[in-house]
């Protein structure tokens, strides 16, 4: 069996209002919570708005700091600021493709950007791993000089897979990075993801609220509700016996939609 | 009598160079009660389809259609105020991303107090004012809101997605139309909520038998709540027929890749198997393939699907394909 790849202990994070001076409020927008993540494994993240899937999200990449608790990458603790680490390993997929990529950057320079930041290859190395993560992705080499305008929808989510997949990383984060595709694309994704998990031996980290693609998708899964872990183990598991109230109206407000079919 | 009676309704953007015909000969018939599902993915013409039965496209677009009934009303041959007046006082729109169409500047109140239909109003002038009022909080209560006084006061940034997106239906059935077109009403909204929107549509269809058109992109989500489906793809008419009938028993390869590529459809599959799909993209405007636009991703193209294809009726499920997938299921 593999080894633990990530692993995360005790994380925990407060936001603090700002607008009282004495008598300070506290705002747990994450309690607590542990985890480990294998190489070839999923996890998915399941909630509602305001559960704290997506502060999770920014604590794993680093776009904020803890307030307890530490994140191991193969044993080895992640500093805080380090960045250089982080960004090598964990990658993030955000929902919307359309507007994270930088519109007035070709697919070239802007794949090229993560790799000059982070690794010393010279030019023609670089170019010759954007060549090869572009067709890795599904897409040809001549879209290297294309405008990210000049994309549909599912070829822009997957320049933001090949961005992500460009530095070789261990864990990638798609937080709900699925959601909003169309249908036959969605299936396209979720074909290539499984494809480069067998390949690279990635382990992702599935934030989503449909359950259908959990299900397909993860190996484990985590329900959050207010910052709280209320269930935690394997898909099959949960959503064949959910033990919390909650997970059972979350499933429920799903599956009766195809009951009778 | 059929509601809405459209027969090879093509609509065409007008450009500088050349029209382009966005949609193709599309047939879409609905019955008095029914609740009808429009799906189809993005740019497949759902949402030009229902601006046009609505009467909101500008000069850009041309319509045209062999039939286009309402009612036994020919609205082709009408003028265009005469039109106006019909589908104004029978048909409501409802649009995603309820938050951004509500006026961010006016309470929940006055706006709804606008919608009210005037000549439902009986009294003096002087009545007229309080009657708007709890007319406004009689649309709320319509539409399950109970604390109406915090939502009339309140502003639509102070509101979740569900309570604008119940606003919204409320201010649709105030003139009590026979038609209410639903164009994506849950779109980005949680599964919860989304839950609570369709039950509320279903409750009015069932309660005051408003024919429903429920327009979205995903197969899966409407299946639960709609008696009959049509199918577009990139502007051109796939298939029709109950839910049942599509569900189950897809004709068209076109549908049956969309059952057969949800993941929550067929549960049959294992964990982490390979999903079917249909190689490529949807086409753009610009560069639409001639004859059946399904044709360069299709599985069963053959050199006939060049041509394209005439609707085929079997016991009121039709399908627009030269193979269809009818002797798949004998």
């Amino acid at each position: 069996m593999s080894n633990v790849l990530l692993q995360v202990i005790n994380l925990s994070k407060n936001y603090k209002d700002k607008n009282y001076w004495f008598n300070r409020k506290c705002v747990a927008a994450l309690e607590p919570l542990s985890f480990d993540i294998m190489a070839h494994k999923t996890l998915a993240i399941v909630g509602e708005t305001g559960s704290g899937k997506s502060t999770l999200a920014k604590l794993l990449v680093g776009a904020e700091l803890p307030t307890t608790g530490h994140i191991r990458l193969n044993g080895q603790t992640l500093a805080p600021g380090d960045f250089k680490q982080r960004c090598q390993y964990i990658r993030m997929i955000f929902q919307d493709s359309g507007t994270t990529l930088n519109p007035s950057l070709t697919i070239e320079q802007l794949l090229d950007e993560p790799l000059r930041l982070n690794t010393d290859l010279d030019e023609t190395e670089r170019h010759q791993l954007i060549r090869d993560t572009l067709k890795k992705v599904g897409l040809l080499a001549e879209h290297m000089s294309f405008y990210p305008h000049m994309f549909s929808g599912g070829q822009k989510q997957r320049i933001s897979l090949a961005r992500a997949i460009i530095l070789k990383p261990q864990v990638i984060i798609l937080d709900e990075a699925l959601a909003s595709l169309d249908p036959s694309l969605r299936s396209q994704i979720i074909n290539l993801l499984l494809d480069l998990q067998q390949q690279m031996g990635l382990a992702f980290i599935l934030i989503s609220h449909n359950l259908g693609i959990v299900r397909h998708f993860s190996d484990d899964m985590m329900v959050l509700c207010q910052g709280k872990v209320l269930e935690f183990g394997k898909t099959t598991d949960i959503l064949q016996k959910p033990q919390h109230k909650y997970t059972k109206k979350l499933i429920m407000s799903q599956r009766f939609q195809l009951l009778h079919r | 009598m059929n509601l809405i009676d459209i027969r090879n309704l093509s609509i065409e953007l007008q450009t500088s160079t050349q029209p382009i015909l966005a949609v193709d000969r599309v047939n879409l018939t609905m019955k008095e009660g029914e609740v009808r599902g429009l799906v189809g993915e993005s740019g497949s013409g759902k949402s030009l389809l229902a601006q046009a039965i609505v009467g909101v496209l500008d000069e850009k677009w041309k319509v045209d259609a062999d039939r286009f009934h309402w009612r036994g009303n020919d609205l082709m041959r009408l003028t265009p105020e005469e039109r106006k007046a019909i589908i104004s006082k029978d048909v409501a729109m409802i649009f995603q991303e309820p938050m951004a169409c509500l006026d961010p500047t006016t309470t929940i109140g006055e706006q709804l107090e606008e919608a009210v239909d005037v000549e439902q109003l009986t009294g003096f002038f002087w009545q007229k004012r309080q009657q708007r009022k709890l007319a406004a909080i009689n649309l709320l209560h319509k539409v399950g809101i109970k604390q109406h006084e915090m939502c009339v006061k309140s502003f639509p940034h102070q509101l979740t997605d569900a309570l604008c997106q119940r606003v919204m239906i409320a201010m649709a059935l105030a003139r009590r139309p026979m038609l209410l077109i639903a164009d994506e009403p849950t779109a980005a909204m949680e599964s919860t909520n989304q839950g609570q929107i369709f039950r509320l549509l279903a409750s009015l269809n069932q309660l005051k038998n408003m024919s429903i058109l429920l327009i979205s992109h995903d197969l899966e989500n409407v299946t639960h709540w709609t008696n009959a489906i049509t199918v577009m793809y990139s502007g051109q008419f796939v298939e029709a027929g109950t839910t049942e009938q599509i569900f189950n028993q897809p004709y068209h390869p076109y549908t049956r890749a969309l059952v057969d590529s949800s993941p929550k459809a067929n549960r049959m599959i294992p964990n982490k198997s390979r999903l079917m799909t249909l190689p490529g993209s949807i086409p753009i405007l610009q560069h639409l393939p001639i004859g059946c636009r399904l044709g360069p991703r299709c599985p069963r193209a053959q050199q006939k699907c060049v041509h394209a294809p005439k609707i085929k009726n079997f016991h009121g499920h039709q399908v627009s394909c030269h193979f269809p997938l009818k002797d798949s299921y004998s």
